[in-house]
């Protein structure tokens, strides 16, 4: 199978900076030797036999099941007939077959609704992209890019249930008259917020003197009277602690901090000025999307963050008694950290922000916000605003409410699953049972609808009338893209609706039309322009007052091998389990870990060491061996470890990752929904009604350990290794090196290794490439020397035609390797998934692909390790279309950055980051195989002679958070 | 071979193919006789990708008045006329005659609005009683036309001219060559309007194929 395997000479050491993407990488394990000398792994080369080949194609049409729905094949109610040519019988106002029609609207969230613009190819939405028009324009994430196949799922839910079993509309219609009669409601919401639907929350309180109002997300903080927005466009220094605000965590709009990390500004349309560029630094016990983006790391235990935290307060003079309380910080290092972290964030004070995580402990939260007063962030850096969900109870509340019977009808609205992500000791559950009826409206038949009374099939938001407001505030406006694709949808101002008007419409005469309509008020004109752009300036939140953080002095002991921290974070593919059966955001790599498809235990490496893991992980086997069984690609198994917490076990798969504190061990949540009767651990068949076919049997539900108050960091975990193992589907060691540098780095250093402009053009004969022969095209667009030369024998210049040319450059001043651009190359090309098996055999056939690298900075002591990491991203089509210019145009991302590393910004970037001594430059690196290698002579081209200049690169109109075509 | 056997051949390229239309609408009498542009019913051919067929209240427009009663028109009453006893206001399910496979990518709008006519693809389906797929339409007919694109390009306002004849037209028109000569051979003045239109059909795979 071997295509090439070149023998490299081994490189000096001290001659470069440490990289790695893995642990197989970095101990030179015999799995990554495999990966590293055939572009295939051996499974990938056949099917076993029939069966093999049976199943896959089996599993391959449940996967793709939304995907060819959204491409019109599978789904009776928008089939594209093959035989017939169909006109419409009225021609549609706007419509051309063929064309797409854009529509603004936004899609709900509890950080703040995401205004996008909707692509729909003959009234059917097909992608997602930013609204930029919109002020509080950020961008959209992996989330919002995929969220347009869950309405296609077959998997959604269609039909109303009754104790789980199929009713009718007229029952579920009886039902609510019931819970309109007696009066004592209780509407438990998402995080979000909605203009529309506190007015008709208000009618309803009018109307209904019992009503109650409970706001809850798993992941979400309690509802509180005013909620903060970072402006991240006036921060000049930030400071976060256990805060992925870029990513998973959101506290504003995170476009503008990115604009300032460019020394030219925003589009870097400026003059260069280094001193208007920001600085972060993040106190953070996961390795997180932001933390990788800081100019300075500090990793810590996630029990010690309060401590730093207190410990720079201290520095700050802030007079808080919980910080005068806080245990010092004992290392010498890392006061020296705070020192200068503290220093550098007092010097720019009214310009500073500190920021905590939204599900840290109300102490940390205290301390920040003292900091925040001290630095005068607050009404600068930090914007306070009321939220309308103020007063709304918690889930503890509603359980209160229902055990007393203050509620008898409950309408559980949140996009969250409660019977599955609530506290486990809150014991929702149980008093859900209480209720005289519960209805449930969601988008899948969950746990909760089925734990509920009644299940209701909810509208998917490019279904519905509805408004939100975005991060800032503003009143968005969300319409419909299609009628409910089935009849029996409701959303939940409709539903709002009908017990106030006592009648359900939905459909083409939805009530919600009208009450979103009512909200909005205004004149015709007014209503149809802001349709148009998708939101109302005047309509903001007002500015709110900031309550003092009420919190009690927190203890924390030590942790240690034999007693561990646990982080229950949020998951990176399906956020809170809400994503699981979307197949885009299960095979997509998990930003940090590389994983598909499951969750694991991460540890890192010398905790792993300590707990016997690391050794069982990397099994450091003679590389000359044959191959092993437990080895390679499908055969991938991690070892299962046995995580005990407060009297309850869980067996988890782990994995090894960098960048983690010590004396750590996190565990993502949102898997473990239901198993079936092919469940590799037989652990089903058990709840798989409430999961389709693409969340069935993934991952492990790590729930039931997370209690209310430890519903993030719970202390005195214990591990022990079972001898069991499960396969596990991790991208990050495929598409390897195959002999080539596909991480080049040269250093910035003056009198370090000569001049960087020799360096550079010395880039392209780093590691394999120094000694292996040219890479030869089939194609004579190529330019080869030996293959159609020019009249002097040379090659020719690269181009094929000097006026078209496509390239897609990735601005590494903005890309934080979200998955952003990743699932919308898959919205946009409709590119399939494969499932877990096929990912494992490196058969996954994302066109953008997301490599990590991990550095080691060789002056600084192994002790303290600095963990920097790249992005590098290439799509294979946008380097496909060099020859072919023209005609690409269509796959090529008609939004790309420009912006090319260049001394100038490396420097920067050197000047404002003390630890790591060499950079790495760039990379481009590609997904298919077949084409890989012509198409890194294409990269090297670009690296050496500065060919790229030529090329017509493209401002970006459609901004996004991180600033590709997303 | 096999795949020269199946995709060279009539059968592959379904030339001949006629399928009856659940309305025998002629073109014969609508572009001939009656002089209607092909731009009336697929209305949308020079904006988009795809060439429309005309929705139903395209026809309703003139046959609520023109031959209303006929039999033959049946299919569009159920669509269209609510007084009708079949009425359903179901969409007409015309048979596809000409359909471009999944894997190519071919723009009716990159083609008309570049000299490119209806009948270079599609034949003179004005003088078509019954439409038939007149052309082979393999990938051999698109590169003979990529590779000489003066034996089809035509002025822009003759593209929907299916009787267009450059021989009359150049008698009538007075077309220069670079020279300062009148052009008078079709071929030379298909070359001229090659370099006019800056047409540069390409031949590479992903061209079409993407």
């Amino acid at each position: 199978m071997s295509k090439r395997i070149w023998q490299h000479p081994e490189i000096p050491a001290e001659e470069t900076t440490v990289s790695w993407r893995s642990v197989g990488q970095l101990e030179g394990s015999n799995e990554f030797r495999q990966w590293l000398d055939r572009e295939f792994p051996a499974s990938a080369a056949a099917m076993k036999d029939e069966a093999d080949a049976e199943t896959s194609r089996r599993s391959f049409l449940k996967l793709m099941g939304a995907s060819s729905a959204l491409a019109g094949l599978s789904m009776v109610a928008c089939r594209r007939a093959e035989k017939y040519t169909v006109p419409y019988t009225q021609a549609p106002e706007w419509v051309i077959p063929g064309k797409a029609l854009y529509y603004a609207s936004a899609m709900p969230r509890a950080t703040g609704a995401t205004p996008v613009v909707v692509t729909t190819f003959e009234g059917r939405p097909t992608k997602v992209a930013p609204n930029t028009l919109h002020p509080d324009s950020d961008g959209t994430d992996a989330f919002v890019q995929a969220s347009v196949l869950d309405m296609y799922s077959p998997s959604r839910s269609q039909k109303v249930l009754h104790h789980g079993k199929v009713a009718s509309r007229a029952e579920l219609e009886k039902a609510l008259a019931e819970a309109a009669a007696s009066g004592k409601l209780g509407f438990v919401f998402g995080a979000d917020e909605s203009p529309t639907r506190t007015r008709l929350s208000k009618e309803l309180a009018a109307k209904y003197a019992g009503a109650k109002f409970y706001s809850y997300e798993a992941l979400a903080p309690a509802a509180t009277a005013v909620r903060t927005v970072a402006d991240f466009a006036k921060a000049d220094r930030i400071i976060a602690f256990d805060c992925d605000f870029a990513s998973l965590d959101l506290q504003g709009p995170v476009t503008p901090f990115f604009d300032r990390r460019k020394p030219e500004g925003k589009g870097y349309k400026g003059k260069r000025d280094v001193n208007a560029m920001n600085r972060l630094y993040a106190v953070e016990s996961i390795f997180s999307l932001t933390g990788g983006m800081a100019d300075h790391r500090l990793r810590v235990e996630p029990s010690k963050v309060f401590a730093v935290a207190a410990a720079v307060a201290r520095k700050l003079n802030v007079s808080h008694p919980l910080v005068a309380s806080a245990p010092a910080v004992s290392d010498e290092k890392t006061q020296a950290w705070v020192d200068a972290a503290a220093e550098d964030l007092l010097a720019s004070k009214g310009k500073s922000l500190a920021l905590a995580g939204s599900r840290t402990a109300p102490a940390l939260k205290a301390v920040v916000q003292a900091i925040n007063e001290t630095l005068a962030a607050i009404g600068s850096t930090l914007h306070v605003l009321q939220s309308d969900n103020a007063g709304f109870g918690t889930l503890a509340d509603l359980k209160a409410d229902l055990d007393s019977a203050a509620v008898e009808y409950v309408f559980l609205l949140t996009p969250a699953n409660p019977a599955f992500d609530a506290p486990a000791d809150l014991d929702f559950v149980t008093s859900l049972h209480k209720a005289k009826a519960s209805f449930h409206l969601g988008l899948r038949t969950d746990a909760t609808a089925h734990a509920a009374t009644w299940h209701i099939p909810a509208a998917h938001y490019l279904e519905s009338w509805s408004d939100a407001r975005s991060a800032k505030g503003l009143h968005t406006l969300i319409q419909p893209m299609i009628l409910p694709l089935y009849d029996e949808c409701v959303s939940e101002l409709e539903l709002l609706s009908a017990l106030l008007e006592g009648k359900l419409t939905t459909g083409e005469e939805s009530s919600a039309f009208a009450a979103v309509r009512k909200t909005f008020g205004g004149d015709n004109a007014a209503w149809k322009k802001a349709l148009r752009e998708g939101f109302v300036t005047s309509a903001t939140s007002a500015k709110g007052t900031l309550a003092e953080v009420k919190a009690d002095a927190v203890s924390y002991q030590q942790a240690s091998v034999e007693s561990l921290d646990v982080i229950f974070a949020t998951d990176g593919s399906i956020f809170d389990g809400r994503w699981i059966d979307n197949a885009w955001l299960q095979e997509s790599p998990d930003p940090i870990s590389k994983l598909t498809w499951d969750n694991a235990a991460l540890v890192a490496p010398k905790t792993a060491k300590a707990l016997g893991i690391y050794d069982q992980v990397i099994a450091l086997e003679d590389p000359r061996a044959a191959s092993p069984v437990d080895g390679e690609a499908g055969n991938r198994r991690a070892p299962i470890i046995k995580v005990s917490l407060a009297g309850k076990e869980i067996e988890i798969p782990v994995l090894i990752a960098f960048g983690l504190a010590e004396n750590t061990i996190v565990l993502p949540v949102g898997y473990g929904q239901g198993y079936d009767a092919e469940d590799e651990l037989n652990r089903g068949p058990l709840n798989a009604t409430h999961v389709g076919l693409v969340g069935v049997n993934r991952g492990v539900n790590v729930f039931p350990l997370r209690t209310a108050a430890t519903s993030y960091l719970a202390q005195g975990a214990k591990v022990a290794l079972t001898d069991k193992r499960y396969s596990v589907a991790l991208t990050q060691e495929h598409h390897a090196m195959y002999g080539r540098a596909l991480a080049r780095e040269i250093s910035t250093l003056k009198g370090d290794k000569g001049s960087f402009d020799k360096q550079y053009d010395g880039v392209a004969k780093q590691g394999n490439d120094s000694h292996a022969p040219e890479n030869i095209s089939l194609y004579k667009q190529e330019g080869s020397s030996t293959w159609d030369p020019d009249k002097n024998g040379n090659a020719k210049p690269n181009l094929s035609d000097e006026l078209h040319q496509w390239a897609m450059n990735i601005d590494l001043s903005s890309c934080m390797g979200c998955n952003a651009c990743l699932v919308a190359c898959q919205a946009e090309n409709n590119i399939p998934v494969v499932g877990k098996e096929q990912v494992a055999k490196g058969r996954a056939m994302h066109w953008i692909r997301m490599d990590r690298y991990f550095a080691q900075n060789p002056s600084t002591p192994i002790a303290q390790r600095w963990c920097h990491s790249l992005w590098l991203v290439c799509s294979a089509k946008a380097l496909l279309a060099k020859p072919f210019a023209q005609s690409m145009q269509r796959f090529t991302p008609k939004t790309v950055s420009t912006r090319w590393p260049t001394t100038d910004a490396l420097e920067l970037a050197i000047a404002r980051t003390t630890a790591p001594t060499r950079l790495v430059v760039s990379t481009i690196s590609t997904t298919t195989s077949a084409i890989r290698w012509w198409l890194t002579t294409f990269t090297k081209d670009l690296l050496v002679s500065n060919k790229w200049a030529r090329l017509r690169t493209f401002s970006a109109t459609r901004t996004s958070r991180c600033v590709c075509a997303v | 071979m096999a795949a020269f056997t199946v995709y060279a051949t009539p059968k592959a390229t379904d030339v001949g193919y006629m399928p009856s239309q659940p309305i025998p609408f002629s073109h014969k009498i609508h572009v001939d006789q009656l002089g209607l542009d092909c731009r009336y019913c697929h209305s949308f051919v020079d904006q988009s990708d795809h060439s429309n067929l005309p929705s139903a209240n395209t026809c309703w427009n003139c046959h609520q008045h023109v031959k209303r009663d006929s039999p033959k028109l049946e299919p569009l009453h159920r669509a269209m006329d609510p007084n009708h006893p079949l009425y359903d206001g179901k969409p007409i399910e015309w048979v596809k005659i000409h359909k471009a496979p999944d894997y190519v990518k071919f723009s009716h709008s990159a083609h008309v609005n570049r000299g490119v006519s209806c009948v270079s693809c599609h034949g003179q389906v004005d003088q078509m009683e019954v439409v038939y797929h007149a052309k082979p339409h393999s990938m051999g007919f698109c590169l003979d036309c990529h590779r000489n694109p003066e034996n089809e390009v035509r002025p822009l306002e003759e593209v929907f001219n299916l009787k267009y004849d450059p021989a009359e037209y150049l008698k009538k028109h007075v077309v220069l060559n670079d020279k300062g000569d009148r052009i008078t051979d079709p071929k030379e003045f298909g070359k001229k309007l090659t370099d006019v239109f800056q047409l540069q059909p390409r031949e590479s795979c992903a061209t079409c194929h993407h």
